[in-house]
């Protein structure tokens, strides 16, 4: 059989799971609820009601968005026939996890605590096996890189005791992995997509930099190959003010999301008011995907759109909590899927 | 050696009859089994998270089966004019036997692949109705624009077959 054959059934499903998932009418309840006991009512009538429970208090709310994330990786186990289209999501989950218990690691070698409570189950790697794995220093069994990425970190904290040294590395693993999985799939739009979202990752990350006064040299190992455009490219922004940015990115598909974020002269609006054109951009990428009955595209598509729901509905929560004015809230907001 | 000769002359007309009946029936029926297994997928996609739409991916995921009951009816058509379905047989000479053959092709070709197109179209009608079940009058006319052409290759077939002079 050959793959489109194989995903008629996945996306048919797909597309009737399209209706349980938020839209704009369910958003404007929300963000019209009574404060976050409200809000959290109106979540209690849609699937997430599965992850909370009767006693749920402002701060559990998470708790019951990552388990719908994590029912929703694992249904989508269940019948799509590439689990590696699951694994690309679950990927910056286990790199989460692996940055979080070798902090924890180091920390617990220089007297400090570990912080179990930031562990997310939301990695294909289970947190247990993780965990032991780390602790042991046997890392071979490791998938993704793992294996040659940690010995790595562990030697380059020995020697540096740089943190963010470790995390570069890590975020650098991340993305190769990113790429290796999506190309094993053989599918050139799925592989863009990877791309796409590289690229989003080393603009955000370039931003950031440039806030912290890093030159052109020191930006250079903080941003990841296999996107669309060259690092080289990148650092050529470094110097120049954000406006230009758009206007030197023209060429690519991601300028025009860069050029719809105006800097306005503060950093914080303008890296949240980027990071969700981007967020935008990498939905936009999929949106083709949604005129093909077996594309494995509309795997990519709904997963994304899932987690910009969570996102979104995490923005909303938040918001009740600081009482944040309501249309600011809803500029935060992702395109739904 | 010339009873063998005479006798494959007799018996070959007929033969080529069959060929053409077996090829209508075996082409058209394996292009609507086909069709109809592609917008099955859909079909059960759609089930699994909403039962209630059986109705409805019912109608669309039976379109690609009426090429293999028009291939059925070009053969029946075929062997009855060669009668091959009564007691009394009739024989057919080569030059008859190979055009009623050729008569039932056009609906063995177009038969198998509008009907494999049509299920993909009505696998992707399947997808519309999953989440506009309101507009299932229209997602059943595109997969019926298939129907079409398989139409005109019946039509064609029992022309040519009621054409030949037996």
């Amino acid at each position: 059989m050959s793959r489109g054959e194989a995903y008629g059934y996945a996306v048919a499903r797909i597309r009737a799971m399209e209706s349980l998932l938020f839209d704009a009418a369910r958003y404007q309840r929300l963000l019209d609820a009574d404060g976050i006991v409200g809000a959290i009512k109106i979540i209690g009538e849609t699937n997430y009601a599965r992850g909370l429970t009767d006693d749920e208090t402002a701060e559990q709310y998470d708790s019951a968005l990552e388990a719908e994330l994590l029912a929703t990786f694992k249904e989508f186990q269940a019948f799509v026939p590439d689990r590696a289209l699951i694994d690309i999501f679950r990927l910056p989950y286990d790199f989460h996890n692996v940055k979080a218990l070798l902090k924890g690691w180091f920390n617990a070698k220089t007297g400090g605590k570990r912080r179990w409570e930031i562990l997310t189950p939301l990695g294909s790697i289970s947190i247990d096996d993780l965990t032991v794995r780390i602790e042991s220093e046997e890392y071979s069994l490791l998938p993704y890189g793992l294996s040659q990425i940690l010995p790595a970190c562990v030697s380059a904290w020995e020697q540096t005791r740089d943190i963010v040294e470790v995390e570069r590395l890590l975020d650098e693993g991340l993305f190769s992995a990113m790429i290796t999985l999506a190309s094993s799939l053989g599918e050139p739009r799925v592989l863009g997509w990877v791309r796409a979202r590289i690229d989003s990752e080393n603009i955000r990350n370039l931003l950031r930099l440039r806030r912290f006064g890093f030159d052109a040299a020191a930006a250079a190992p903080f941003l990841h190959g296999g996107g669309t455009i060259d690092p080289m490219t990148l650092l050529s922004l470094l110097p120049e003010p954000y406006d230009a940015w758009g206007r030197m990115l023209a060429y690519f598909d991601i300028g025009a999301a860069v050029s719809s974020v105006q800097d306005d002269g503060s950093f914080d609006n303008l890296i949240v008011s980027l990071e969700k054109a981007l967020d935008d951009y990498c939905q936009s990428r999929l949106a083709n995907a949604r005129y093909s009955q077996n594309s494995p595209e509309n795997v990519l598509a709904y997963l994304w759109g899932k987690e910009m729901e969570v996102k979104n509905i995490r923005t909303i929560l938040v918001s009740k909590g600081t009482e944040s004015d309501r249309d600011e809230v809803r500029r935060l907001m992702r395109h739904g899927y | 050696m010339e009873n063998i000769i005479e006798t494959m002359a007799e018996q070959l007309g007929a033969a080529l009859v069959i060929l053409g009946a077996a090829l209508s029936v075996g082409f058209a029926g394996s292009g609507s089994a086909w069709g109809i297994g592609i917008a099955n997928e859909a079909a059960a996609g759609i089930m699994t998270e909403d039962p209630k739409k059986f109705g409805y991916a019912l109608v669309l995921l039976a379109l690609p089966g009426t090429q293999g009951i028009y291939g059925l009816l070009v053969a029946f058509i075929a062997m009855s004019k060669a009668g091959l379905l009564g007691a009394g047989g009739v024989t057919v000479t080569i030059w008859q036997g190979l055009a009623i053959g050729c008569a039932c092709l056009p609906i063995a070709i177009a038969g198998f692949y509008t009907a494999i197109w049509q299920g993909k179209s009505s696998a992707a009608s399947i997808l519309l109705i999953s989440k506009r079940p309101d507009q299932i009058g229209k997602a059943v006319i595109l997969p019926a624009m298939c129907e079409t052409y398989a139409v005109f290759a019946l039509l064609m077939s029992i022309m040519m077959l009621t054409g030949i002079k037996v």
